[in-house]
């Protein structure tokens, strides 16, 4: 009994010893360590005479924050051809900039990796982003890339939606063709699509259709569209696994690989609508507080090269940034000249004006 | 008698080993407090009150909107009628249990210990694809289709999900009272419904208050069952989220925060100027054994706390049942596609992330359970000056949302002397405050109905204070540690607030990857981490108590 409470007295002790210990010593002199063990580690393990020259970066571990979906099937590949280390989080990149702001940029992720492009936007001005200008950037079309080189382009995220055929069946509804359907009373309670305050991606289906249609229609339209809404899904990915599981008929979302993947399980289809087609293209960053700047650029550079863009495109299937590769089959039914043609950057400044006007439309 | 020489034991203290370590501990637990917990929420304040680096009350001025009134009031309202609800379900589990045999009773008490383990928002899962628009029973069976989200349904699952951790404070609260009251009562001629109003109830009130308060501040601080279950109902605390998550105003969010402070600042002084007012009522020894005494329920009440709680374990069981059977299968249209699909993934992603939350859940909690207990020693049986704040200090944490003591830690540790942001310490630290008060609040009312003279006898005996503590009081507190532990545990393998901003690509948790997987609708994923999750923490649980048993016996 006694040695019990000694024990507990003890380990008290231990743990201010830990505390105070910790706060002598930051902690950034941990991750150098960390990565030099690694290293010893793969090198002893698997690596013989081929690793040393080839793999300069062997072993060192970049931190990857990403908003992409399906991109973490493309990781192994990378490392077993760099030698670099990935430890990465699905976190969206309103959350991510959050942190960053909340840190003041002295984050210890490496690479940022998707998702909306008006977050990077905003950690550019606030100077959280590392400039560099990859060699690949000649294959990319300069409209998908931010002007000063603070980040690249890995793919192009268009948008539609995706719809539950069962159900349309069971209600007796309309398939969807375009926007305007949308507004259909027939729909009510039926729809379903993200908070554009949380979801990059909603953001730009609202931002562009403004810029497309003019604001005064614009709203009217998100008013009536409103009405068809029960309620807004906290996540971007939400809508289309909400109406794969039936529980909504009708989804407004991205259209990659990961709802092609769902309409092999789930009675959905994914589809475009007529004309107006929103889209995005999907940025790649590195964070200017990142440590391993030299191998975080090999990064970007194979995930941007022709061959890191086939391997992107297998994991989940994008029409790429690189002109070099060909689209996947999937996205076969998408009509590019329906894409919208918008202003990036003004979607990016935009972006407080739009959201304040949608909390009045919506009334939250 | 022995209050008149109170004053006199304590002042007999000499200059010993032990009067120095005591002093040490005393210290290191203020230091600590301040370090972890003060520092951080106020640097976050300071935040608030500065708008592009200039003094503004800007983000407090914009809060007062009709909108957020509106939040407000929402908050109050559902964080009330769940705590009630949860509170009155947990007396009549907790009530039912204690007059039965010891078997059913351990029986009811694991099972508690089962059902505790799930947030609220791992339900949703079951809510959802059971009762929910395309709900495996509600459409599937019956072909209805059920609208779960809203005000109900984040009542329905706060109040579920908070059942079985104030069940078994109950429970705890029961076995503290003198049997010998009852007894008493019973000689002197009181039926069983007298007995139960004048001796059981009144003797159950600092439980109760405790439960209710507990119950309060968790909910009214809960963002993540709103968020997933709310549908258009929002409250405060998913307002302060999406301000931080959603907008990155964290000036605002933390303004916004702050509105959360006052109902649970007046819950909390509810809760202790009422413990005050019964402190005098337990001051009494406890000799007899609770089997030895003859007391059954009145008939009607034995029925209708038995089907309460039969109902509450099937509900659970019906809930877990599917829990798992999500992580198998995948809902299409209502109806059920068996798939090991989940397990694959979980299995080359998600494993490393589950050792480390163990390791930080295990070591928090202890650390949690531990500081919680000394604070509430040397509060009530010292009385040492100043613990009472700290003891207020320790709960703040706990009472505010989560997502804002998380953003507390960024603010204060990403620079300068204790640069914290990335590590895994900084989950472990984050954790162990905020559950300070779940020990705090669990000895607050063990001492409450603890004999004080039994302290006092072994001081009078020669022992020293820190003898007294380890030799005396820790013993007696055991199941008080034990239970608290396993509460503290399990909050921190399923707690998801506070580090959401915390965790980085290098020391990810459990916890936050499945809230962001059925955040997204992903309920297959959410259901295996899920079903990880509730195996690990009723395996380390049953441990706890295994070796707990084992010191006993010996």
């Amino acid at each position: 009994m006694r040695k019990l409470g000694l024990a507990v007295l003890i380990l008290m002790l231990m743990f201010s010893l830990i505390a105070c210990g910790q706060e002598e010593e930051p902690e950034e002199s941990e991750d150098p360590g960390e990565a030099v063990e690694n290293e010893e580690e793969t090198a002893e393990g698997d690596g013989e005479e081929e690793a040393v020259e080839e793999k300069p970066f062997e072993g060192t571990v970049l931190e990857v924050s990403v908003a992409y979906g399906g991109a973490e099937d493309s990781f192994e590949q990378f490392t077993e051809e760099t030698g670099i280390e990935i430890e990465w989080v699905s976190l969206s990149t309103g959350a991510k900039l959050s942190q960053l702001q909340a840190e003041e940029g002295e984050t210890t992720t490496d690479i940022w990796f998707g998702g909306g492009v008006d977050s990077y936007f905003n950690a550019r001005d606030l100077g959280y982003l590392h400039q560099y200008e990859s060699p690949e950037f000649e294959n990319i079309d300069p409209k998908y890339l931010d002007p000063e080189g603070y980040f690249g382009a890995l793919s192009l995220v268009p948008f539609g939606f995706i719809v539950n055929e069962d159900l349309i069946e069971d209600l007796e509804l309309d398939m969807p063709s375009n926007w305007e359907d949308l507004r259909d009373s027939q729909y009510s309670g039926e729809i379903i699509m993200a908070d554009p305050s949380i979801s990059g991606g909603q953001y730009a289906i609202l931002s562009s259709l403004i810029q497309v249609m003019g604001e005064d229609e614009a709203w009217d339209y998100w008013e009536a569209v409103n009405e068809n809404v029960d309620f807004y899904a906290q996540s971007g990915g939400e809508p289309q696994q909400k109406v794969a599981a039936g529980e909504f008929a009708i989804g407004l979302t991205a259209i990659h690989g990961q709802t092609f993947g769902l309409m092999e399980t789930a009675p959905v289809a994914a589809l475009f609508p007529e004309e107006h087609i929103p889209w995005i293209p999907a940025p790649i960053a590195i964070f200017e507080n990142s440590e391993n700047k030299e191998a975080a650029k090999v990064f970007v550079d194979w995930y941007l090269s022709e061959h890191g863009q086939t391997i992107l495109m297998e994991a989940d299937a994008r029409i790429m940034a690189n002109e070099n590769v060909a689209p996947p089959e999937e996205m076969d039914t998408l009509n590019m000249e329906q894409l919208i043609d918008f202003d990036l950057e003004e979607m990016g400044r935009e972006r407080e004006n739009i959201l304040d006007r949608w909390k009045d439309v919506i009334g939250e | 008698m022995n209050r008149i020489f109170k004053k006199e034991r304590d002042a007999a203290s000499s200059f010993s080993f032990d009067f120095f370590f005591e002093k040490a501990v005393i210290l290191l637990l203020a230091g600590a407090f301040l370090l972890f917990i003060l520092y951080p929420i106020f640097t976050v304040v300071l935040k608030s009150l500065t708008k592009d680096g200039t003094w503004s009350l800007d983000h407090y001025r914009s809060l007062v909107t009709p909108r957020n009134l509106e939040l407000i009031r929402n908050s109050v309202f559902v964080a009330t009628l769940s705590s009630v609800i949860a509170t009155v379900l947990a007396f009549c589990v907790g009530i039912f249990a204690h007059f039965k045999g010891v078997l059913v009773r351990k029986g009811i008490y694991r099972g508690l210990m089962m059902t505790m383990i799930s947030p609220p928002f791992i339900s949703a899962i079951a809510l959802i694809t059971l009762f929910g628009r395309r709900g495996l029973i509600s459409y599937g069976i019956f072909g209805a289709t059920l609208n779960p989200y809203g005000w109900h349904g984040i009542v329905l699952l706060q109040s579920l999900s908070g059942v079985s951790l104030s069940a078994m404070m109950m429970m705890t609260g029961f076995a503290q009272i003198d049997n010998r009251l009852i007894l008493a009562s019973r000689d002197l001629g009181a039926d069983a419904w007298h007995t139960i109003h004048k001796v059981l109830l009144p003797s159950m009130v600092p439980t109760i208050f405790s439960v209710l308060f507990l119950q309060f501040t968790m909910n009214i601080s809960d963002f993540t069952t709103p968020i997933i279950i709310g549908g258009r109902f929002r409250v405060l605390a998913t307002e302060a989220y999406l301000q931080v998550y959603a907008q990155g105003n964290l000036n605002g969010a933390a303004a916004m925060a702050m509105l959360l402070l006052p109902p649970a600042m007046i819950a909390f002084y509810f809760y202790r100027s009422n413990m005050r007012k019964v402190q005098t009522l337990s001051e009494r020894s406890k000799v007899l054994d609770r089997e030895s005494i003859h007391f059954q329920l009145p008939q009607i009440l034995q029925w209708v706390t038995a089907s309460i709680t039969i109902a509450f374990f099937l509900i659970n069981l019906v809930q877990y049942g599917n829990i798992f059977l999500t992580a198998f299968s995948r809902n299409v249209s209502g109806s059920i596609v068996f798939t090991l699909d989940h397990w694959g993934v979980f299995q080359s992603r998600h494993v490393d992330a589950l050792i480390r939350t163990i390791y930080m859940a295990v070591t928090a909690s202890f650390f949690a359970t531990v500081s919680g207990m000394l604070l509430s020693y040397y509060h009530q049986r010292r009385k040492i000056k100043g613990f009472g704040a700290l003891e207020f200090i320790g709960s703040v944490p706990y009472i505010i949302p989560g997502i804002f003591f998380g953003l507390s830690y960024i603010v204060a540790f990403h620079r300068g002397p204790i640069t914290l942001t990335g590590t895994l310490l900084i989950l472990i630290l984050n954790c162990t405050f905020r559950h300070v008060s779940v020990g705090n609040k669990a000895a607050n009312a063990a001492f409450e109905s603890m004999d004080h003279k039994l302290e006092w006898a072994s001081n009078d005996l020669g022992a020293s204070k820190v003898r007294t503590l380890i030799t005396v009081v820790f013993p007696i507190l055991r199941p008080t540690f034990l239970v608290s532990f396993i509460n503290a545990f399990t909050a921190c393998m399923t707690t998801v607030g506070p580090l959401m901003l915390l965790v980085s690509p290098g020391n990810l948790v459990t916890s936050v990857l499945m809230f962001n997987e059925i955040n997204s609708g992903r309920y297959g994923q959410g259901a295996v981490m899920g079903s990880m999750l509730i195996l690990i923490t009723f395996s380390v649980n049953l441990f706890a108590i295994h070796l707990l048993n084992r010191e006993k016996r010996n």
